[in-house]
């Protein structure tokens, strides 16, 4: 919960000082500096150990929608045992944390390849600082810099009735792998949810309407945690979650995300079969 | 249309394709005169665009009796093109005027409402806008001395009031304060929420508001005497479409509208005038082709990173500002149709 206050008083503050409503303000303010503070404020003083090849993320150096970015951490076949935990974070960022990620048991142990996809948005030219905690509890960092602009700044959705029908229905599809014996499989979360920022005016009211989005997204498997997360604003609209996790003879998930209203969502995955 | 400064670095220069009739109007010409002159001008194309260059008043042709459209270039906003990057038409009755789009900028806009005052001086009573995009509504400020009825779907002014301030600060930003200077968003005065017809003396338009497609806020405009149907940026030519709706919505309603029977149509980006169908047919496949394989992509389990590499790609020679515009048309595609 921490991570989550600290992200919504730096949205406060940054939103009173409305510039990131003003959408121009990318170059002189990306070359600000923001990951020290950033840094001090999630990590404290603990050591990170910086582009040593055990987080890989992959990024597109110009976001084409800067309401939907999507950014994969990768954790490579030679890492060994579990992960405690990983963050992603967008450092222009109103709210600069998108997501903490705490594995559970049945995120796998390796085996091959780990990976964690999301989409977020990006309100501006920012690096984004994807770390992973490894079991001995040492932190590891890369990051990439992303062009975009107005991800945030465009909160309106597409289609502004179709966005809130359906709110939370949460659709859950487990890949099966090509190799049975396969030690680690693929799913995907897709949560229907506008995640709005707080920044969209109603247009009857003409007052802002108040932030909702998801803050916590809960996957288990039986009795076991795959993983549980925190999630921001910054998170694009239905957040989307696409992730490895351990291939067992049961691969059943449940998945629970819990809104800014308090309005809990459950959904159960399905098994699919992928044809090529 | 694309507002994003993300954009701006990968602008490419005018390809506009030459009208077949591009006619610059002096005062008050009879029709037979500019066409000559279009005959002329398109021999001479270069000449043709030279007094818009100098910023005196804006090139526009008669497509139909009374019909006068305005063809905007293939590009994005620039302090160049002042936002002039769609087309914009106007109609004349016996008694008033109606604008169907008024480009992107106050200036463009005034430019366009000093074109009209060089053809007619009937009173401008209607300004009719297809959608909420800034290449379509921010000439409207250059109208509002003529105090007209500001007309769009029902669902327009919920669309501007929601993106007001980023579609303002993006478009000066990609436009410069020099271009956008005077611009500002004015909201729909009446809005349409099934159907409305429009009298202009003699001749009426009919508004008709459509399910969502290219945005939540589409409308048609027909005129009834020359069967001259405005459908906006529901139809693209040679400009790569753009989606900002529904994927699903616009497809079926491209099926809708081949069945229609129209003297001609006006596409939001492309030439003066097409004719049904085959106007349509070239967007409806780069749609279906995007559909097409995004739904396969997703259906063989891959993620919106692999689609954006290959699907709709082999669409890209079929169209101007593919680069700028595709990857974005996918990701939405894909955000959508993963849904089904």
């Amino acid at each position: 919960m921490e991570t989550y206050r600290k992200a919504i008083g730096r949205a406060a503050a940054i939103v009173m000082a409305a510039t990131w409503m003003v959408g121009a303000v990318y170059p002189a303010k990306a070359e600000e500096d923001m990951w020290p503070s950033l840094r001090s404020e999630v990590f404290g003083d603990r050591p990170i150990k910086e582009s040593d090849g055990v987080v890989i993320l992959d990024a597109p150096s110009r976001a084409e929608d800067a309401a939907v970015v999507p950014l994969t951490v990768r954790v490579p076949p030679a890492v060994k045992g579990p992960l405690k935990s990983m963050w992603l974070i967008i450092d222009q960022n109103p709210a600069p944390v998108a997501l903490t990620v705490t594995f559970g048991p049945a995120a796998g142990n390796g085996g091959g390849e780990r990976r964690f996809t999301t989409r977020v948005r990006i309100d501006t030219y920012s690096y984004v600082h994807a770390v992973v905690e490894t079991d001995d509890g040492t932190l590891h960092m890369t990051k990439a810099f992303v062009k975009a602009s107005g991800g945030c700044a465009a909160p309106a959705p597409k289609d502004a009735d179709q966005a809130s029908a359906d709110l939370g229905k949460t659709v859950v599809k487990s890949f099966d792998p090509a190799l049975q014996t396969a030690a680690l499989r693929e799913a995907q979360i897709m949560i229907k949810h506008p995640n709005t920022n707080g920044l969209q005016m109603d247009p009857d009211t003409r007052a802002y309407v108040p932030a909702r989005f998801i803050r916590e997204v809960a996957v288990r498997r039986g009795s076991e945690l795959v993983f549980k997360a925190e999630t921001s604003f910054s998170i694009s609209a239905n957040p989307n979650f696409r992730f490895t996790y351990e291939n067992a003879s049961e691969n059943t998930l449940e998945v629970t995300s819990i809104d800014t209203d308090e309005t809990k969502f459950v959904g159960h995955s399905t098994q699919v079969s992928i044809t090529q | 249309m694309c507002t994003l400064d993300q954009l701006k670095d990968r602008h490419s220069p005018c390809e506009c394709e030459t009208s077949e009739i591009t006619a610059v109007l002096g005062r008050r010409p009879s029709r037979r005169a500019i066409l000559t002159s279009a005959l002329a001008f398109s021999a001479a194309p270069l000449i043709a665009r030279m007094p818009a260059m100098a910023g005196s008043t804006l090139a526009v042709s008669d497509i139909a009796p009374g019909v006068f459209v305005h063809q905007g270039r293939y590009e994005l906003q620039s302090p160049e093109n002042r936002g002039d990057m769609a087309n914009a038409s106007f109609v004349i009755g016996n008694d008033s005027v109606a604008v169907i789009d008024t480009l992107g900028s106050a200036k463009v806009g005034r430019e366009l409402r000093a074109a009209i005052k060089a053809v007619t001086d009937k009173p401008i009573r209607y300004i009719i806008n297809t959608h909420m995009h800034p290449d379509h509504v921010f000439g409207n400020a250059a109208f509002k001395e003529d105090n007209p009825e500001f007309v769009g779907h029902h669902k327009l002014r919920r669309g501007l009031e929601a993106r007001a301030q980023s579609y303002m600060a993006s478009s000066k930003d990609m436009l410069g304060e020099d271009a956008f200077d005077g611009s500002e968003i004015i909201l729909p005065t009446k809005g349409v929420d099934d159907t409305l017809t429009i009298d202009l003396g003699g001749r009426s338009l009919v508004c008709e508001a459509q399910k969502t497609a290219h945005t939540d806020n589409d409308l048609i405009v027909t005129d009834s005497t020359t069967g001259t149907a405005f459908f906006g940026d529901l139809l693209f030519s040679g400009h790569i479409p753009t989606l900002d709706g529904s994927l699903r919505g616009w497809l079926s309603l491209i099926e809708q509208l081949e069945g229609r029977t129209v003297a001609r149509v006006v596409p939001g980006h492309g030439p003066h005038a097409m004719h049904m169908p085959e106007g349509i047919l070239p967007e409806k496949q780069y749609w279906s082709v995007v559909a097409a394989d995004v739904r396969r992509l997703i259906k063989e389990g891959n993620s919106l990173t692999e689609a954006t590499k290959v699907a709709g790609q082999s669409e890209r020679s079929n169209w101007k500002l593919f680069e700028q515009y595709h990857v974005r048309n996918v990701i939405a595609a894909f955000a959508e149709l993963e849904w089904e």
